[in-house]
């Protein structure tokens, strides 16, 4: 569906280099990374908006098995929803949303029959001749939205759809976008730096760091199998150990840790462990059965937050961080300095060789 | 906070808000009081008797029209180049951005010189315009000319900080909805900044209406208001020439007060 082979492109002060990308039709691609690393110039060069008088551009980029790198942004079928919805604001809802039917190819009633569509399926009937600065932020995303899928296109690009929203909305928002996907079948690619929003949209995704993508997988391994200590602090997993492998066991310092044989890669150097992952000691059997990486430790530092605490507990000369719920810390009492027993599966444990 | 330091601090705000207003009376009697002393000093019956002289009306609507003919040309061919320099880099801009601002800084019987300078037939330009049959001493096109190389800068600026003033956010998303830069400019671009480009008309028919120095060596006749209000200075005194600038004065305000009340913001969304 989208294919995007060995893409470079150099603008002053920064390199998007050799960027391969494979996203099959229907699929919710994510495209994550921090501030800065690429993510805006990468959407700008699928859209072809990118200035042509300032770039380096080298490579190529494939919708349906046809070429567009070279095709201006208007031929490219390519949709694209911005965080800040950028709605026209001298336009009418009605006139923002069938702004692009006089470009559309084909037949006028089915384009008159996708506006109603749309205009039934995200409820904007009543808003139809109002300005955007007389709705509400919820109304505004859907607004565009519909702007965007009433001219049927092949992709729609996602630049952080939902983090700009006020909170009461992005529930709806995340929930639309969803439905849409198993409805309509629409092709995404969502760029986000929001993991909450990754794990219930995408199904596939890659990671770009400085310009470069470093990894490019199924949501799921992303997570929990991260292939660098970039992705790994990127997606959260804050316990990233160097480590050495003797007798089937990786060693951080003199601490010993057992990990599940599908999880060891060629020559691994580093392991990673996601801080949900670390569970603490109860004194409750049933927790413990299944766990075989089992220590103490002293609390170091505890911070609370959304109902969880966030700790960092000392063992010998590592330090693992762990999020536990607040209930279970208050029922065992924890406080800073106090001795911890916690442990986590040897299948939770995922490991890496970082790239020299 | 006690009450005493808060009535301290109050009357040292006082205080300071006098002296700036103190500062500022030289600066608006500067301005309000010769011009002020100018409008009230010919009688009802000296601006009737001005007003009713052939030569008085010819003399304003040549200004007038003059004034705003360079002010369409500057549209015309200064709206595109404010939109290039709004909206795209290249090597030379800052350059380019000097030049525009050099007619504000030269001294403007430089500029009539300047102007008359490329159309003489020594000149492949000048060769152009005479095989064209355009001639630029005495006659409206020079004046044309003139009025807008004085003109054209504040055109430029404001314009080009009207279409700045439009994100590009919203010409991307229309080229993403399938309109191409053209449909772009004339359905988002132009809408969201017209405002901005009437008042840079304003702006340039304000420059032009009052420009003496460049207009009177390209053009003695067909006499413009500043013109005559200077002729009839130097010939017959202060008196003989006010009430022609009274004149020149009204009309250039009823001309930027309905200007600008077309270009009012009057926000629908």
């Amino acid at each position: 569906m989208l294919k995007i082979e060995g893409l470079t492109v150099e603008v002053p002060g920064f390199v998007l280099r050799d960027v391969n990308l494979e996203i099959a039709k229907g699929e919710f691609f994510a495209i994550m990374g921090p501030t800065g690393s690429g993510k805006s110039l990468l959407v700008e060069a699928i859209t072809g908006l990118l200035p042509s008088n300032m770039l380096d551009f080298e490579g190529s980029i494939w919708r349906n098995g046809k070429e567009i790198t070279h095709l201006p942004p208007n031929r490219r079928n390519i949709g694209i929803l911005y965080q800040d919805v950028a709605l026209f604001p001298h336009m009418t809802v009605e006139q923002n949303i069938s702004y692009g039917l006089r470009y559309c190819k084909g037949n006028g009633a089915n384009a008159q029959k996708r506006f109603q569509f749309f205009v039934k399926r995200f409820d904007l009937g009543h808003i139809l001749h109002r300005y955007p600065a007389r709705i509400s932020g919820g109304e505004r995303q859907r607004v565009a939205l519909a702007r965007v899928l009433v001219l049927d296109p092949d992709v729609v690009l996602l630049d952080e759809p939902i983090s700009g929203l006020d909170p009461l909305f992005q529930g709806d928002i995340r929930r639309l976008l969803r439905q849409l996907h198993s409805e309509l079948g629409i092709t995404f690619v969502m760029v986000s730096h929001d993991f909450e929003e990754v794990m219930y949209l995408a199904q596939k995704g890659a990671v770009i760091h400085q310009g470069q993508v470093v990894q490019q997988a199924q949501i799921d391994e992303i997570f929990n199998r991260p292939a660098s200590t970039f992705v790994a602090r990127f997606v959260g997993a804050k316990n990233v150990f160097k480590v050495r492998f003797e007798n089937g066991l990786a060693y951080i310092g003199s601490t010993s840790v057992r990990i599940a044989d599908a999880c060891l890669v060629p020559d691994f150097d580093h392991i990673v462990i996601r801080p949900e992952k670390i569970v603490p000691v109860l004194d409750m059997p049933d927790i413990r059965t299944g766990l075989e990486n089992m220590f103490w430790g002293k609390v170091l530092e505890m911070s609370y937050c959304n109902f969880s605490v966030h700790l960092k507990i000392q063992k010998d000369e590592t330090i693992f961080r762990a999020v536990w719920p607040e209930i279970y810390v208050r029922k065992m009492g924890l406080h800073v300095g106090k001795k911890v027993g916690f442990a986590f599966n040897k299948a939770d444990v995922s490991t890496f060789r970082e790239a020299k | 906070m006690k009450v005493g330091t808060r009535m301290a601090r109050r009357g040292s705000n006082t205080l300071f808000f006098a002296g700036l207003l103190g500062l500022s009376l030289p600066v608006l009697f500067l301005i309000f009081f010769p011009l002020g002393r100018l409008v009230t000093a010919p009688t009802f019956e000296d601006l009737v008797h001005a007003i009713r002289e052939a030569d008085v009306q010819a003399a304003l609507l040549r200004s007038l029209l003059t004034a705003l003919g360079a002010a369409l040309v500057s549209l015309v061919f200064g709206t595109p180049l404010a939109y290039l320099l709004s909206r795209r880099d290249f090597p030379g801009k800052k350059l380019v951005e000097g030049l525009i601002d050099l007619p504000i800084m030269i001294p403007h019987p430089v500029i009539g010189i300047a102007i008359l300078g490329l159309a003489t037939r020594d000149t492949v330009f000048g060769r152009i315009l005479e095989w064209m049959g355009i001639q630029v001493m005495g006659t409206y096109a020079g004046i044309v000319a003139v009025l807008t190389f004085v003109g054209l800068p504040f055109f430029l600026n404001t314009a080009k900080a009207a279409f700045e003033s439009v994100p590009e956010r919203l010409e991307h998303v229309s080229m993403g909805l399938g309109a191409g830069s053209l449909s772009t400019f004339f359905r988002v671009t132009l809408p969201l900044s017209w405002r901005g480009i009437v008042l840079g008309m304003v702006m340039c028919t304000a420059r032009a209406i009052s420009e003496f120095g460049a207009v009177i060596v390209v053009a003695y006749h067909p006499m413009l208001a500043p013109v005559l209000i200077y002729e009839r200075f130097t010939a017959y005194g202060l008196k003989y020439s006010q009430p022609v600038a009274v004149w020149l004065i009204v009309i250039s305000v009823i001309l930027f007060v309905a200007m600008r009340f077309l270009s009012r913001p009057v926000r629908q969304w």
